[in-house]
């Protein structure tokens, strides 16, 4: 295993979040662990004729104490917890930044999102629209783009090569990470920084999720029989990775080896995921990483606690792991971060590594009674220690775009 | 069939693949190809249309979806509720 036969492995050597159970990855862990939940009453805008009034807001980000530099200081909030969660992560793989004029443009740089600056968009649309100002402000276009946050981090540490952000809806992490492991995989680049960043939450967008009538106003309760939709909720997650040789001659600290990646689409339906879709990405991603099913101990859900997904979810799951299926340790994180959309991948692939690293599989909160139609094993209300050594993250996004990460331990 | 029955038909037919199929207030919306998506943009136009609010959630089975004739009457309902609390208040 440890010999590389000329194949390019790709390992984790950093990474960063920004999360509703808090900012950075032992406060995350911490919060995981214990089986806290982020998923509050919303403080960060007025709820005035709105029914759901509960999000996972981020609740000790600060930008000013981020030791963000200014120029981000001066964009929007999704670059920003990109830009933090990217810094927690480059500091932990112990990369030297500026990046050398000799890998400048051997290192990539690809932080997606969901909607980008919405926010900002909502703010200078009510200014012209609502109080009738003359102008917006000036920084609300490069606020508002969708791949600022990839050009703010290449900035802030001089990455010369792949620099954009990849779109994906709920999946946009996974497929992101999966594109710069695509990347170094083939030669391509030798690093790269991978994830997003996500900071949708406002009164606009609450309704236009209101109306289409998939929020729960209680909590995010996956594959419970009582479960009634998902909860909005905003972060960011970043990883770095090195190709593994490199890595290991620079003595980095490394996390896990991302060893597989699976990207499908359904070609089915806007809303309605299919099990062939879900399934073959998840089966795509094994084979690459050249793993059984049964090697799998724990698998990180998607679990967005809308009735459709959590029975599709599990339907694939049996469907790729057969009888290994019911040894599986499975569990959907989102119940205690919420549901942070594009940013969810990057997260959940930071609570994955952490699994391998610390041996526990997180729990699924808020599971009372399980639903019938979800008969497997999803870790309810307490996470467990196990010996986990590889693992599946899978992302799923209205469309039909499905992602699915394996992880597995130091290939050393 | 009155106004309330032929405005929400009207507007079902609107989200039909095949609107010249025949539908009746025995109809259950099964048979009329919609699906959950579809739904929440038809209770988005019911609730335009006759400026109420019909609580609804996706993620659950509700009995007032199952015909249109249950639709007509949840909105009926929602419209009767909505004049006496105007009239209280």
């Amino acid at each position: 295993m440890t010999q590389s036969n000329g194949r390019r492995r790709v390992v984790v050597t950093g990474q960063g979040v920004v999360t509703p159970l808090g900012t950075g990855v032992e406060k995350f862990w911490t919060g995981l662990k214990s089986g806290s939940c982020g998923i509050r009453e919303v403080e960060s805008f007025e709820t005035d004729e709105l029914y759901i009034t509960i999000a996972g807001e981020v609740p000790d980000f600060d930008p000013r104490e981020r030791e963000l530099s200014k120029q981000l200081l001066m964009a929007d909030k999704y670059s920003q917890y990109a830009g933090c969660a990217a810094r927690e992560a480059v500091l932990q793989a112990g990369l030297e930044t500026p990046i050398s004029d000799e890998d400048a443009f051997r290192t990539a740089c690809i932080i997606g999102s969901g909607v980008g600056g919405l926010t900002t968009l909502e703010f200078s649309y009510k200014m012209l629209f609502k109080e009738n100002k003359r102008a917006t402000h000036p920084l609300t276009l490069l606020k508002a783009i969708g791949s600022s946050a990839s050009a703010h981090v290449s900035i802030e540490y001089g990455i010369k090569g792949p620099t954009f952000g990849v779109v994906s809806a709920c999946s946009t992490a996974t497929h992101s990470i999966g594109v710069v492991y695509q990347m170094i995989k083939s030669g391509l680049v030798d690093t790269g920084i991978a994830g997003a960043a996500e900071a949708s939450l406002n009164w606009g967008a609450t309704r236009a999720w209101q109306a289409m009538r998939v929020l729960s106003p209680d909590g995010l309760f996956p594959f419970s029989k009582t479960r009634n939709g998902t909860v909005l909720a905003e972060g960011s997650g970043i990883l770095v990775l090195e190709e593994y040789e490199k890595a290991k001659a620079r003595g980095a600290p490394i996390l896990a080896e991302l060893m597989g990646f699976g990207m499908t689409a359904d070609a089915a339906d806007m809303v309605n995921p299919s099990i062939e879709g879900a399934a073959t990405a998840m089966k795509i991603a094994l084979d690459e990483a050249e793993l059984a099913p049964s090697d799998i101990d724990y698998v990180n859900a998607h679990g967005t606690a809308t009735a459709v997904n959590d029975v599709n979810e599990t339907r694939a799951i049996k469907h790729v792991f057969g009888n290994a299926a019911n040894n599986l340790s499975i569990s959907s994180t989102k119940s205690m971060h919420g549901h942070t959309l594009g940013a969810c991948g990057g997260i959940e692939a930071a609570a994955s590594i952490k699994a391998i690293e610390e041996k526990f599989v997180p729990p699924t909160i808020g599971l009372a009674e399980t639903d019938p139609e979800c008969d497997l094993d999803y870790t309810p209300n307490q996470g467990k220690a196990r010996d986990v050594n590889y693992v599946m993250s899978n992302s799923f996004a209205f469309g039909g775009l499905n992602a699915v990460l394996v992880f597995g331990p130091n290939p050393a | 069939m009155d106004e309330v029955a032929t405005k929400i038909i009207e507007i079902l037919r609107k989200n039909m693949k095949d609107p010249s199929k025949e539908v009746t207030l025995e109809t259950p919306l099964s048979d009329l190809e919609i699906e959950s998506l579809d739904l929440a943009v038809i209770v988005f136009d019911i609730e335009d249309t006759f400026g109420i609010e019909i609580p609804y959630n996706a993620n659950e089975e509700v009995e007032a979806f199952a015909t249109v004739g249950s639709v007509v009457d949840r909105v009926k309902g929602i419209i009767a509720d909505s004049k006496a609390s105007g009239a209280a208040a």
